[in-house]
């Protein structure tokens, strides 16, 4: 049997009058991925995610979740926060929450706690909404929609307002969220933080996909494939002139550390090489992929000066 | 239908923490009650021995305007009389608090992935919004007879009337209310601004009969003229001429106006006297209940039809 996508778009287009805010994408998100959905303003992230949620309707293509064209049934089992979550402001959290799960009508009471648990914030639960803080609000979104154990998760800039603690902290829920099974396509500007929570990606400009596949190829697919690396030697003078030596590009990070640029195909004899040159190295890391830089680069290509 | 009853049950909830339910029941079915029964108590305590007792009599007067019948009546009669009309006030601040409110929260993008069968929420918060509607009329017949019998014990009235009849206007008047809810659902949903949307529900008929009499007043009576030879031509003349009948408002509060002759009557008046000044026209002219049933169904199928397709064909922004 063949497993059906958890989400998928087919020549997805959405068109206002001339301008076309989404144009022609398809892709298939299968289940219990997590997809960072890359864009700047106005490139028809949040029109997508709308559509995917049948809040606004397609003017060409289609679009699927679990299998079932949109609208249909199976938009029950999706749960989102798209743009800044909202809320009646004269009720309090657990009362906005209650009535989520009546509007929603499969959810049992206990799961009301469980949500606000897993957001931390049961302290607040009983404060009218209109008392809470940006980042409260934030968490109290992301707990309505996980009331009802979605198994599709549409995020659009969930971490916007948020502190870093609170980002860290929404990164938590969100991952546990993820290790139950939960399909995620999340948007978000902050790119370090789509770095930390997806394996693959799909960026969108002016409303066309320009790029979809895993984060590793995202980063790799520009610039010849270099990798970066952090050394640390007792010496690093000696380390410099090791570096001039093998003329790979150096960037000193301060006195301690120096940050090497090379080609990836340099990479199997990059310490040794250092080494037979009497480096003695104590530390020699690889930097992660840098996906904003990946991203802009991406953009570049695509004629956007980035 | 689980959708229809979950969006249901929602709104209740969502209602039930809304101040404004509890002021507008509190004004129909307490302050207007009182408001009667005082005045009730003045007409027996100043009228006793003056010329009133020559015509109708003290005791008929109080128990036309403050037993436990007249107060039910007046709680029906009341709220359409004033201008605008209390019980149009009262759609349009549902209808604000069921369909305006979603939009000035932001809460659209929620509700409508939260319950995604439009159907089921559109008219989920049309039923919600009759409930309620059905509820304020309720209380204020049953808030008429518990006020009406605690005057009894300080004013000379009694429990006397036609008690099958006026519970029978008080369900017509709620069912016609669909006509209002449907106004005010679609001029708050069109308009998008709730302010905009109850200031159209309470003046908008208003204003398109007031242009009817200033077209009544300056061409329509004149013998002949273009516009009349136009009309005489097309045979619209007579449809011109019985135009008022099927007006909105006049329409919607033919129950509740239906009682007032009796008042009238009650009173030692008669109800086709013109010396009755703005009572004239509240009472109605010759616009029977099943004639005002059917052209007030016509305006919701109409108007609900709009408001239907425009819900379901709308994107959320």
């Amino acid at each position: 049997m063949v497993e059906m996508s958890a989400i998928s778009a087919t020549n997805l287009s959405k068109h206002y009058g001339t301008v076309a805010a989404v144009n022609s994408i398809s892709f298939n998100i299968e289940p219990g991925e997590i997809v960072g959905f890359l864009g700047p303003n106005g490139a028809g992230k949040t029109t997508t995610l709308r559509m995917l949620a049948g809040l606004i309707h397609p003017t060409g293509g289609s679009c699927r979740i679990l299998g079932r064209h949109v609208p249909s049934p199976s938009l029950l089992e999706i749960g989102t926060m798209i743009e800044e979550p909202s809320f009646y402001p004269y009720m309090t959290g657990t009362a906005n929450l209650k009535h989520a799960a009546l509007l929603h009508g499969d959810v049992p009471k206990a799961r009301i706690g469980e949500v606000l648990a897993l957001v931390k914030m049961e302290g607040a639960a009983d404060k009218k909404v209109r008392a809470y803080s940006q980042g409260m609000r934030q968490r109290l979104g992301l707990a309505r929609a996980l009331l009802w154990r979605p198994k599709v998760l549409l995020l659009d800039e969930p971490t916007n307002g948020l502190d870093p603690v609170g980002i860290a902290e929404f990164r938590e829920s969100l991952l546990e969220t993820a290790r139950q099974g939960v399909t995620i396509l999340i948007s978000s500007h902050i790119l370090a933080e789509i770095e930390k929570l997806v394996e693959r990606v799909l960026a969108i400009e002016r409303g066309r996909l320009l790029f979809d596949g895993p984060l590793e190829q995202l980063l790799l697919h520009t610039d010849e494939q270099r990798v970066t690396y952090r050394v640390e030697a007792t010496d690093q003078g000696v380390l410099l002139a090791a570096l001039a030596d093998m003329k790979l590009g150096t960037e000193i990070v301060d006195e301690r550390f120096v940050r090497v640029i090379l080609p990836a195909s340099a990479t199997p004899g990059f310490v040794s090489g250092l080494v037979q040159r009497g480096v003695e190295v104590l530390e020699a890391r690889r930097e992660t992929g840098n996906l904003e830089g990946a991203y802009l680069r991406l953009l570049r290509e695509d004629g956007r000066p980035a | 239908m689980s959708g229809l009853f979950n969006v249901i049950r929602a709104e209740l909830f969502k209602a039930k923490r809304k101040r404004r339910t509890y002021i507008l029941a509190g004004l129909l079915w307490v302050v207007l009650p009182i408001l009667i029964l005082i005045v009730g108590r003045i007409l027996q305590t100043n009228l006793s021995g003056s010329f009133v007792e020559d015509t109708v009599g003290v005791q008929t007067l109080v128990q036309q305007v403050a037993s436990p019948f007249a107060v039910a009546r007046l709680n029906l009669i009341l709220p359409v009389l004033s201008s605008p009309p209390f019980l149009m006030i009262v759609i349009a601040l549902f209808a604000a608090l069921l369909v305006g409110e979603e939009r000035n929260q932001n809460m659209w993008k929620t509700t409508l992935v939260t319950q995604p069968n439009r159907w089921s929420v559109l008219f989920g918060k049309i039923a919600v919004g009759m409930i309620l509607y059905g509820i304020i009329l309720a209380g204020a017949f049953l808030s008429g007879i518990l006020f009406g019998a605690v005057g009894t014990l300080f004013l000379d009235t009694t429990f006397a009337g036609e008690w099958g009849h006026l519970a029978g206007l008080y369900a017509l008047q709620w069912v016609l209310g669909i006509g209002a809810m449907m106004f005010a659902f679609l001029a708050i949903w069109l308009l998008r601004n709730v302010a905009m949307g109850i200031v159209t529900v309470l003046f908008l008929p208003t204003l398109i009969e007031g242009l009817y009499t200033l077209y009544r007043t300056t061409v329509g009576f004149q013998p002949l003229n273009r516009f009349n030879a136009l009309f005489q031509m097309l045979r619209l003349r007579q449809t011109l001429e019985d135009l008022p009948r099927y007006f909105f408002t006049r329409n919607l509060y033919a129950p509740a106006r239906d009682p007032l002759s009796d008042v009238v009557i009650g009173l030692g008046g008669d109800p086709a006297s013109s010396d009755l000044g703005s009572l004239v026209n509240a009472l109605g002219g010759n616009i029977t209940l099943q004639h005002a049933t059917l052209v007030t169904i016509g305006y919701a199928l109409a108007l609900g039809g709009v408001l239907i397709w425009s819900f379901l064909k709308r994107d959320i922004q």
